[in-house]
């Protein structure tokens, strides 16, 4: 097995040995960025709505205020992710790089169903170490289908469905107000309520709301479908500092002109892979 | 102490019209004993991007080694430069691969695309990352420098001012942390070239 | 005694027998409020330890610490030095505050630990060395100032306190400096520094010290110490202070930011360099001439 490690997959362990000595001698691992988050879906008439705050947590710091939680897997599939920015980040990925290529394969479009056990089955394997908690929606041949993904594999397929730490505040709103049979705009109204819920009783979310609209026609994301938290106040003009405000060491100045050797080319569209 | 605070060091990257700021402290540190004023943590990847890495400072030069390398390569493969975004997914991808053993550094990455439109992105140490249009910070000093980037930064700004609200920005942050600062260096990056300063400021 | 009436003396920790025969000082002291009150429970040193010690480190409750403060005596008189910062944890609470506690015209102590237990307990030595002062008219000499202090902490040992402390000050024996720590420790010596950044200005210190130095080159040495330190140590830095205890009082000598000094030795070092060069370069003319 001479496989090189970039080509093997997989997690690589080389640090392992020295980060537990390092936690041994008592140099706590840092937590990673956390979404500490409200993510919602809804099924209506012919297609589902899913929603997310925008707030990214670091311990008590919020570090991004508009991150976009809901995810690309395909054109007709879509999935939000609450628990460990990376992970939900990173295995949506992989899983929407793994759908196109099984949609390749097959010679069909994927299947919610499908996303849904390549997406059970990696976090089940990793054992809830992966702590991606997943709302996953979309549209298919079958119609509308709406699920949701727990850190350890298990999952769920409901009507209404909402994860993370804001999810008791939006689960409250859709126990109150759902019905079968929704129209888009209700649907929408619904989610935006409940994602609303969370921004404003779970410290852990904030930011705006938004939503995603998956029906057999596509799917239409909007980024920023409520702003109710935006910035209240800012100084008018702002702040100026003349030219040589700041003391700078004499003689640190350095210019290092471009070099002309090579040039960023744009990327080519995407290679022709219809059938 | 978390193994992030060990060495101490903080960057901050700012975007402004058609050129884009990176500075970071000078301090490497071994908890409060400063050990040198002249630590690099910023580096240059190609003319039109920068890495900052804060952090574990051995974990730091382990990367930029990494990275330097897996641009020649792309380099030597593609015969063209690496895309800021594309460097970004890069940098995420290859943290992300040691997800359960993690580099301790967060790096901040800031570079002008083909249209010399400015990207700025930060990422945490598992590799999540944060794209912005307007600012990003990372390091021991990162919520101080929250507080003075949202306040002192403006849209569009000319390379000249650029460095102006960068370098207030970095230095009213760095008095405030113990274990950043002991000078500063600033890189402005424009479709001409690259402007260096370093600052001249607090030695305590 | 109105106050008494709300204080429960098993609530106290005074519960002693031997003090509450002493009724007076007992009023006294409850009245004049410089007794701290320990909680309700059976081993308050252990509730304390449980409360604040063995905690995760985000549960702690931060106390000011981080510093650089010196004294030493020489033919002149004590030189009391020191920095300037409070930290919490890396934070830089401030960078102004005042380490030298004026306790009397006559004593000095110095702050580093905890900065209202410093403020707090010197304060009230102050007015225990003025009680004595008015019972015997004359004044306490620094020795049993600084056991008083000694006592007070040594009392609530192991309950939280923490202080490094140094009580100067000039009686009829001359200058005395007396090192006293919320361990319970005190003891007399002429060179002391205390904190975090001890360690560099000690080093500055012990190389530049003489019992005979002048006493302007005595304040330099102390400045020049604790600039050192507010350098290398990452948790001391800001305005350094100065005093000069001599035997009519205390005067304070200075007060400047670190950065002066700093750039006073850059430059310094640049006109040495270059006066080392030229030198070189005119040993260096007449051999190749």
């Amino acid at each position: 097995m001479n496989t090189p490690e970039s080509a093997r997959g997989g997690f690589c362990f080389e640090n392992a040995i020295r980060n537990s000595v390092l936690s041994a001698n008592g140099y706590k691992a840092p937590t990673a960025r956390k979404t500490g988050t409200t993510i919602a879906g809804v099924v209506f008439e012919g297609g589902v709505v899913l929603g997310a705050d925008t707030r990214a947590t670091s311990g008590a710091t919020v570090f991004e205020k508009n991150c976009q939680k809901i995810h690309y897997i395909a054109d007709n599939i879509m999935c939000c992710g609450a628990g460990t920015a990376a992970d939900t980040e990173h295995t949506t990925q992989l899983i929407a790089s793994k759908i196109w290529l099984h949609a390749l394969a097959t010679r069909r479009k994927p299947r919610v169903a499908t996303a849904l056990s390549m997406l059970k089955h990696m976090l089940f394997r990793y054992q809830g170490y992966v702590s991606a908690a997943l709302v996953l929606g979309g549209v298919d041949f079958h119609g509308p289908h709406l699920y949701t993904v727990y850190p350890h594999g298990s999952t769920d397929r409901l009507p209404y469905v909402s994860m993370g730490s804001g999810s008791l505040a939006a689960m409250a709103v859709f126990e109150a107000n759902y019905k079968d049979g929704l129209t888009l705009e209700d649907a929408k109204q619904l989610v935006y309520e409940g994602i609303s819920g969370g921004i404003f009783n779970d410290l852990g979310s904030g930011g705006n709301v938004d939503l995603c609209i998956i029906t057999a026609d596509g799917q239409e994301l909007i980024r920023g479908y409520a702003k109710e938290n935006e910035r209240k106040y800012r100084r008018p003009g702002g702040y100026k500092f003349p030219s040589g405000t700041t003391p700078v060491v004499p003689g640190s100045e350095k210019f290092k002109e471009q070099s002309k050797d090579f040039a960023l080319v744009t990327e080519q569209d995407g290679m022709d892979v219809s059938a | 102490m978390s193994i992030l605070e060990y060495n101490g060091g903080c960057v901050l990257a700012m975007a402004g019209k058609e050129c884009v700021a990176i500075a970071s402290d000078k301090r490497l540190g071994v908890q409060l004993t400063t050990v040198a004023m002249d630590a690099n943590r910023i580096f240059r990847m190609h003319d039109k991007l920068y890495l900052g890495l804060t952090g574990l400072m051995t974990d730091i030069q382990t990367l930029d080694q990494l990275f330097r390398f897996k641009l020649e390569l792309y380099a030597m493969r593609e015969n063209r430069l690496m895309k800021p975004k594309t460097f970004a997914s890069l940098v995420s991808s290859t943290l992300y691969s040691k997800r359960f053993a993690p580099y301790f550094s967060e790096p901040v990455i800031a570079g002008l695309d083909k249209d010399n439109k400015p990207y700025i992105c930060s990422m945490d140490l598992l590799g999540c990352v944060a794209e912005e249009t307007e600012f990003v910070v990372a390091g021991t000093c990162a919520e101080s420098l929250f507080g003075t980037c949202e306040t002192f930064y403006k849209k569009d700004l000319e390379p000249d001012e650029l460095f102006e609200t960068v370098s207030q920005a970095l230095l009213a942050a760095l008095d405030r942390d113990c274990i950043s600062g002991w000078g500063a260096v600033v890189h402005i990056i424009t479709k001409d070239g690259v402007q260096t300063k370093e600052l001249d400021g607090r030695m305590d | 005694m109105p106050l008494s009436d709300f204080l429960d003396e098993d609530l106290s920790i005074k519960g002693s027998k031997s003090r509450s025969n002493d009724l007076d000082l007992h009023e006294l002291s409850y009245s004049l409020g410089n007794e701290l009150r320990v909680p309700q429970v059976e081993r308050p040193s252990h509730f304390i330890r449980d409360a604040f010690v063995d905690v995760p480190e985000k549960d702690k409750l931060r106390f000011a610490h981080g510093t650089t403060t010196l004294a030493f005596a020489f033919q002149g008189g004590i030189i009391v030095a020191v920095d300037s910062r409070a930290s919490m944890g890396q934070y830089v609470g401030s960078g102004t505050v005042k380490k030298i506690i004026e306790i009397n015209p006559y004593l000095l102590g110095t702050m580093a630990g905890g900065a209202a237990d410093c403020s707090f307990w010197e304060r009230d030595l102050g007015r225990r060395c003025r009680l004595y002062e008015l019972r015997n008219k004359e004044r306490i000499s620094v020795a049993a100032a600084s056991k008083l202090l000694a006592n007070t902490v040594y009392y609530y040992r192991g309950m939280g306190l923490s202080m490094g402390t140094m009580i100067c000050g000039w009686d009829k024996t001359g200058p005395n400096i007396f090192y006293v720590d919320s361990d319970g420790t005190r003891f007399k010596g002429h060179i002391f520094s205390v904190g975090s950044g001890s360690t560099f200005a000690y080093g500055v210190l012990d190389q530049g010290y003489s019992y005979d130095m002048s006493v302007e080159d005595a304040i330099k040495l102390g400045q020049k110490s604790i600039y050192h330190a507010t350098h290398r140590d990452a948790a001391s830095g800001g305005v350094i202070n100065c005093y000069h205890v001599k035997e009519d009082g205390w005067v304070k000598i200075s007060s400047e930011d670190m950065m002066i000094q700093h750039r006073a030795r850059v430059s310094e070092r640049k006109a040495e360099d270059e006066a080392s060069d030229a030198a070189k370069a005119a040993a260096a003319q007449p051999a190749s001439a």
